[in-house]
């Protein structure tokens, strides 16, 4: 058994734990923390995306035991004070969702890669930043406009290259 | 309302994380479900022993078929036979005279032989996942291995290993449609005959959202629930308490969010069976979540038809006759044969052909059963019927538009009869195309083409017309009753996985009833108050339920009426229905649906006299519509596609997609454009990356997990145009065709007419699917051997 202290969306959580517990596992199953759900088991499709210690990562190949006193952000823990963040506003504007089960991931992914504000932004450099991430049901076009829709929400302004 | 893009009332809890998806359901008690999958395609189990694994620690059960069995309950009957497209009150195939037609039951587990890999052999229950997965590593399953047979014609030799005793070389039904005689009649006197074989490869299909179940038993009311993502909670229910042998009043089935559907999820699956199966016996909720790998080996699939036309022309290219033989693999047990059933209804597709024929068989393999997976049968007809036209044209010397303005079906031969039965009320194939082909700047082509060459790339274009037809579940059911706080209830039996019905039905009834959208309560997916329902598939739910929602708004108004001059004491044709209130003008009086729910919590009405003079026994504002039947429509459209492939990789980019769609009335722009983008995505998978392959000796799988299997990616989607053009149908109120299978059904096509185009080959053997990089890459080297 392992005993673990993380930081949860702002709250501190301990838990005493078979060694082997996944972060997924501790979300879900010991947090209820719903949202971050298991798409793959195996890292390949990214609905299980949360933020660790300001990195990008995939719960659901990550141990507990490995990330000790760390501060995780999952997709309940996105939104303040009953706002919205840009990019779950973007998501719901551009219909970047269908059946909703990637978007949890989808959201975390992007929200972390608009934390600094990029120096450019164009489809190319989108595209890239969606790698981790696998939807069946929009075939990512409203997906990519909510990335962008968000950018400019968040820094009015950016430079948005065109494609040629 | 209607017609506009009104933002999604889902969204709100699955951009928040609060979306409830089953696995997230936690019921207190629950025990944890593991299946051990057979590793073979096909064996014979000569023994399996679990005493290890049941005395193994937290382990609660150990079942096998045996167990099953002995309890006398039975596998799963799931009516692969659909109804007929057009007459639904008979099957699609004629089985009756068939000695050979035989439809397995589907058990939850295999009994005595497994048939396809990742099969489910033993379920094992325990009080955590990882006791069960600790407790199958010790569970011992003696198998013989026998040959196997993964492809449907492999399937037919003598040789070929049999799946059923009683189906000789697996063919489970065949059954030829249309006059054959007179077709072949055709063929012979037809200036020339095309011929050509085309393999529209398997398909996964990997909804986000592994497949997952809990099972529940109540031991006071003797009942079970299952709570489990599907497309239809009715449909499965009859199937689990046919199974079970329960009555209906003992089985509830619950569908909470569901990530994904796409086809497959409309039937039961031997899991789900398991796992209420397991509750039942243990009495215990008990739950299962799949992992991927576990998706790979046993979602049902799709496609995976062999096609072999035949098409005549006569000289000026018009076509005289096709004659199709379609070998449908239907995998190891008989779950669905809707999508040979709909490719037959359809082949002939937008074009003015006399005579068809097409012979069917359908074909047990040792692999996973397929069903449909959207489309379901339209892609696999359209892509040979538009592959042969660009061939024809090559081989006749036709420009590939004319080829096709000979043959398109003209507006003025509407309504037309498909030799295959289907009549077309409504759709300006010819205007479609042209439209299409002037956004697509297909003239301009050769300059593109040329810029390409300097650049060292081929350039290919193609264009595909198509055409759907209705089928599904015959029968829907919905029911709006006003509540007491003047909110309206609305329930149906169609069922979403992301198509957004909770805003869309709440738009239509905004429309025929004035209810703001937030006092419309939308409730679906449950056998407690959905008492019947066809489900969601086939593009079938709005033209359906819009319909409904307009017969039911209609009585409710008549009703409203009646109730309205019941209190003002007036006839009730004085009482009108206009701006969304009822009116007596003589009065000066008038009412909205909440002031009369108002009015009627009120003591002033004499509620029992209202009801009897208006002989009702219901609810007085509650009102249940049903349908059974078909309602005819025909989404259609035409498709073009460009794209250079790279000759030193093979790798192929789509540069433009072009499309203009007739889905009907538009009710939601926003999600109908999603509808599109999503279905063309799963097109141009299939076309260019989703290959699910097989070793053909041992029948296993090779491509088991996201890192093998090519879902697409962000990117894959090239810059759309996509048109919305409507020649209306006057079949039903709402003017609906669909939207959901207009991205994917010229999809393949375009994407092989563009890569033939590319690579000069219509004169060659089809280019095999999925085109990827390195397919398209070896294809291009056979090329260069034979010019060398």
């Amino acid at each position: 058994m392992i005993t673990s202290t993380l930081q949860i969306n702002g709250q501190q959580v301990s838990h005493q734990l078979p060694d082997e517990t996944l972060l997924v596992e501790l979300l879900r199953e010991h947090q209820s923390l719903t949202g971050t759900h298991v798409g793959c088991d195996t890292t390949q499709c990214g609905a299980c995306t949360v933020e660790v210690d300001g990195k990008i990562l995939k719960s659901c190949t990550l141990l507990v035991a490995q990330i000790d006193g760390s501060q995780i952000t999952t997709i309940e823990g996105l939104s303040s004070n009953g706002h919205l963040h840009p990019v779950q506003e973007a998501f719901k504007e551009c219909h970047a969702l269908q059946c909703g089960f990637c978007t949890p991931g989808m959201i975390m992914a992007i929200s972390h890669f608009l934390k600094d504000k990029p120096q450019e932004l164009n489809d190319e450099i989108i595209i890239k930043a969606l790698e981790g991430n696998i939807c069946r049901c929009t075939g990512y076009v409203n997906i990519i406009k909510a990335f962008k829709t968000a950018a400019l929400k968040m820094y009015p302004d950016l430079q948005m290259l065109t494609e040629a | 309302m209607i017609g506009q893009s009104i933002l999604r009332f889902e969204d709100d809890r699955l951009i928040t994380g609060l979306g409830q998806y089953t696995d997230d359901i936690k019921i207190e008690g629950q025990t944890y479900a593991y299946f051990i999958r057979s590793e073979h395609a096909h064996a014979k189990i000569n023994s399996i022993y679990t005493q290890d694994a049941l005395s193994s620690p937290d382990v609660l059960a150990v079942l096998t078929a045996e167990d099953y069995l002995n309890q006398g309950y039975q596998g799963i009957q799931h009516v692969p036979n659909p109804a007929d497209a057009v007459d639904s009150s008979r099957p699609s195939f004629s089985i009756a005279k068939n000695p050979q037609y035989f439809v397995n039951l589907h058990l939850p587990l295999a009994h005595r032989v497994v048939r396809h890999v990742g099969e489910t052999v033993v379920m094992v229950i325990a009080k955590t996942v990882l006791a069960a997965k600790n407790a199958a590593e010790m569970v011992v399953i003696d198998y013989e291995v026998l040959d196997a047979v993964v492809k449907a014609d492999d399937a037919l030799g003598e040789a070929a290993p049999q799946l059923w005793p009683q189906v000789a070389r697996n063919v489970c039904h065949e059954e030829t449609f249309g006059d054959l005689e007179r077709v072949e009649e055709k063929l012979r006197h037809a200036a020339h005959v095309i011929e050509r074989r085309f393999i529209n490869s398997r398909i996964v299909n990997a909804q986000m959202e592994p497949r997952s179940a809990i099972g529940l038993y109540d031991e006071h009311q003797d009942s079970l629930t299952l709570i489990s993502g599907s497309q239809g909670v009715n449909k499965q229910k009859q199937c689990l308490l046919e199974a079970l042998k329960l009555r209906d009043d003992q089985v509830r089935v619950i569908c909470p969010d569901v990530g994904g559907g796409f086809g497959p999820r409309t039937m039961l699956y031997p899991e789900q069976l398991a796992v209420a199966w397991a509750a039942l016996r243990l009495k215990k909720p008990i739950k299962w979540r799949g992992e991927r790998s576990e998706c790979f080996v046993s979602d049902y699939q799709g496609r995976d038809q062999i096609i072999h036309s035949t098409i005549g022309f006569d000289h000026n290219g018009k076509i005289v006759a096709v004659k199709n033989t379609w070998l449908a693999n239907i995998g190891a047990h008989s779950v669905s044969f809707v999508p040979p059933s709909n490719g037959m209804r359809i082949m002939t597709t937008v074009y003015d052909i006399p005579q068809a024929c097409v012979n069917i068989k359908l074909v047990y393999t040792n692999t996973v059963p397929t069903g449909p997976y959207r489309g379901a049968g339209r892609p696999e007809s359209h892509h040979v019927m538009e592959r042969m036209l660009d061939i024809a044209a090559d081989q006749l010397h036709i420009d590939r538009i004319k080829i096709r303005e000979i043959n398109l079906i003209r507006k003025d031969q509407l309504p037309y009869r498909s030799p295959m039965g289907l009549t077309y009320d409504s759709g300006d194939f010819v205007a479609n195309m042209q439209q299409t082909l002037q956004m697509a700047l297909w003239s301009d082509f050769p300059k593109r083409k040329q810029e390409s060459i300097s650049r060292g790339k081929l350039r290919g274009i193609g264009l595909a017309n198509y055409v759907e037809a209705p089928v599904g579940a015959p029968i829907e059911r919905i029911c709006l009753s006003l509540k007491d706080n003047g909110h309206l209830e609305f329930i149906t039996g169609t069922q979403s996985q992301g198509q957004g019905h909770e805003t869309t039905f709440r738009q239509v009834i905004h429309h025929y009833l004035g209810f703001a959208l937030e006092d419309i309560i939308f409730r679906s997916g449950d056998t407690q108050f959905v008492t019947k329902g066809g489900g969601t598939h086939s593009d079938r739910s709005m033209r359906i339920v819009g319909t409904l929602i307009q017969n039911a708004s209609e009585e409710l108004i008549a009703r409203g009426k009646s109730i309205m001059a019941f209190i003002h004491r007036v006839e009730s044709k004085e009482v009108q229905w206009m701006n969304y209130r009822f009116e007596i003008t003589k009065l000066g009086l008038s009412m909205t649906f909440l002031e009369m729910s108002k009015a009627l919590n009120s003591s002033e009405i004499d509620l029992q006299t209202l009801k009897t003079e208006l002989n009702i026994e219901s609810p007085l504002l509650q009102v249940i519509a049903d349908f059974k039947g078909r309602i005819p429509a025909h989404p259609t459209g035409c498709a073009v596609c460009e794209l250079e492939i790279d000759p030193q990789t093979g790798e192929v980019q789509l540069l433009n997609y072009t499309s203009v769609d007739d889905v009907g009335q538009v009710i939601n722009p926003l999600i109908v454009d999603g509808q599109m983008h999503g279905g063309l995505a799963q097109g141009l998978g299939q076309a260019l990356s989703e290959g699910y392959y097989f070793d053909s000796q041992s029948g296993q799988v090779l491509s088991g997990s996201f890192m093998d299997y090519g879902v697409p990616r962000a990117g894959r989607i090239p810059p759309l145009r996509i048109k919305f053009s409507e020649d209306p149908t006057l079949l039903n109120p709402l003017r609906i065709k669909g939207g959901g299978e207009s991205g994917i059904t010229p999809a393949t096509a375009c994407v092989f007419n563009a890569l033939a185009n590319a690579m000069n080959s219509n004169r060659r053997d089809e280019i095999p699917m999925p085109a990827t990089s390195s397919v398209v890459w070896t294809y291009l080297q056979t090329i260069k051997e034979t010019h060398e």
